[in-house]
């Protein structure tokens, strides 16, 4: 099978990647990061632990480089010009943003693979045989989470015009409001929306609740995540949940298995359906992104 | 029969209410090198930039080589080689990775050290380009845009930042390119190079094409004599209306 059209352009994207120090830091960083066991968390999963390692190296950290990563990719090129080169080869714009996307994906899955095996030899060292099937189950799903937020900050760099609107897009509103502040912000739009307030340390067991929290790409990831650990039914970081479900202890932290206690969840919180959400966000912003910047002047 | 390298009809492009090119009518043959001449802001860069689908049309139509240049572009690009203007390179990338890049994208057997050869810059292949002087960057932009043996080679301001060897060296791919068989379509406000190298030039002023012919039956038109030069049929066409200030070389 002859490989896509828009291979090359993937390969010169990865190796862009890997030629910058930048990308090789991010190795040691997410090890620094991701390795923080709890007493709770270790009595919670035992030697599983160090697949919550992998969790947490990929759940502020790496959303936060990757975008770093891959936020100018386009722009960068429009302003510098050299982005005539690849719309003079036999390319559709589409093709251009696959092989970006495809290919800083590989750039940035690199030296996370690399710490994640560093994570897993020392959590393994020091907590005992993890399950390989979690082990790797978690790495495959952080991988599309990097995928996701590749997809997401390209498509933000092929509609915007300016450095400055792309970093608003992508830091401001991107990272900080639906990564990184989701839980707050998720649940004042929920007391908007239904005028219901809510007590963090005891949630009501309202699914729209649960739904919008999840709507959020890390903590979709996450929700996929601390399936794969067979945790518990939530977006919160595994060692928050593991707190949340330990008898005697309580966090701010939104877990279904806690606030549904016994009643009957809704089908759409399943676990599946956050991995549903998470490819949503893979594909939705860059088809239209893709739809804008096959119509618009790119020179 | 086969069709144009290059054919325009009416091809406008407006940007709110400035007319960067107003209704293009140009026919440029299979196997002619055009000349497309003009001042800095005639609307020379707007017309390739709309030949090569980095921006879209507000009216009119075109034909390159055939396609249509904004929904056939991958059969398009396939036949056409670009010398852009106003690029960078990728400074992280080597000289050979640059032109690999295009190599496979058009699925082509060059030898990126053979294409180097060609604009004199093998010696740096492994270099990355963001050690490049401006002139290197423009050979190695020409180098690309010869791979896959273009029947259509599109040379945006090909002499900007050379030196003199330089200049003579894109002189010298032209010709070849030429000779090949292939179209060679390029654009310049220096005006001295062109009476060279072109069987037929165009004239832009202000968006419009003002005159178009071998030298000799612009030298006629303009009724002057055969030794007058690129320049002098210029300023004769443009009446005084061009000041030699903004023919800026």
């Amino acid at each position: 099978m002859a490989l896509p059209r828009w291979f090359p352009v993937a390969r010169k994207e990865a190796t862009t990647l890997l030629k910058s120090k930048g990308t090789w830091i991010l190795a040691p960083l997410l090890v620094v990061w991701g390795y923080g066991p709890t007493y709770i968390s270790w009595d919670t999963l035992g030697p599983d632990v160090t697949v919550g390692f992998v969790q947490v190296a990929g759940s502020l950290l790496l959303p936060l480089c990757v975008l770093l990563l891959t936020y100018r990719s386009i722009i960068q090129e429009r302003t510098s010009g050299s982005l005539k080169f690849l719309l003079g080869l036999p390319l559709t714009r589409t093709e251009i943003l696959i092989g970006k996307v495809f290919g800083r994906s590989v750039g940035a899955v690199v030296p996370f693979a690399v710490s994640t095996v560093v994570l897993g030899v020392i959590g393994g060292f020091k907590f005992g045989l993890f399950s390989p099937l979690r082990f790797i189950g978690v790495f495959l799903v952080t991988v599309l989470y990097i995928a996701v937020l590749v997809s997401v900050a390209t498509a933000a760099s092929a509609v915007t015009t300016s450095t400055v609107r792309v970093t608003a897009v992508v830091f401001g509103g991107f990272f900080l409001l639906l990564t990184l502040g989701w839980k707050i912000v998720g649940v004042r739009l929920y007391s908007a929306v239904t005028g219901n307030p809510v007590n963090p340390l005891d949630p009501p067991a309202d699914g729209l609740l649960f739904a919008i929290l999840r709507l959020s790409p890390g903590r979709a990831y996450r929700t996929v995540t601390n399936w794969i650990l067979g945790l518990a039914n939530s977006g919160g970081q595994y060692t928050s949940v593991a707190t949340v479900l330990y008898p005697g202890h309580s966090v701010n932290e939104y877990v279904v298995d806690a606030a549904f206690s016994g009643q009957p969840v809704p089908a759409y919180l399943h676990e599946s359906i956050a991995l549903v959400v998470l490819l949503l966000w893979g594909v939705v912003p860059l088809a239209l992104a893709s739809y804008r910047f096959n119509r618009g002047d790119l020179a | 029969m086969t069709p144009p390298a290059i054919e325009t009809d009416g091809l406008s492009k407006q940007y709110g209410d400035v007319v960067a090119l107003d209704e293009l009518n140009m026919t440029v043959a299979q196997g002619e090198v055009y000349g497309f001449l003009g001042p800095n802001g005639a609307g020379k860069s707007t017309t390739i930039n709309l030949l090569m689908d980095y921006i879209k049309p507000t009216s009119g139509t075109a034909r390159v080589l055939g396609h249509d240049p904004w929904n056939d572009v991958v059969a398009c690009h396939q036949r056409v080689g670009i010398c852009p203007d106003r690029f960078e390179t990728y400074e992280s990338l080597s000289a050979r990775r640059h032109l690999e890049l295009v190599i496979d994208t058009k699925r082509a057997d060059d030898d990126p050290r053979a294409l180097l050869e060609r604009v004199g810059l093998a010696d740096a292949i492994e270099r990355p380009a963001g050690e490049f002087s401006q002139g290197m960057e423009q050979r190695l932009a020409l180098a690309m845009s010869l791979v896959g043996e273009p029947d259509l080679l599109i040379l945006d301001e090909p002499f900007t930042g050379l030196d003199p060897h330089g200049v003579a060296l894109v002189r010298d791919v032209v010709e070849a390119e030429s000779e090949r068989g292939a179209t060679v379509f390029f654009s310049s406000h220096v005006l001295g190079q062109v009476d060279l190298v072109c069987d037929r030039v165009g004239i832009l002023y202000e968006g419009d094409l003002i005159a178009e012919g071998t030298l000799p039956a612009l030298r006629d038109t303009c009724d002057l004599s055969s030794d007058a030069t690129v320049e002098d049929i210029f300023m004769r066409l443009t009446d005084g209306s061009a000041h030699a200030g903004e023919v800026d070389a």
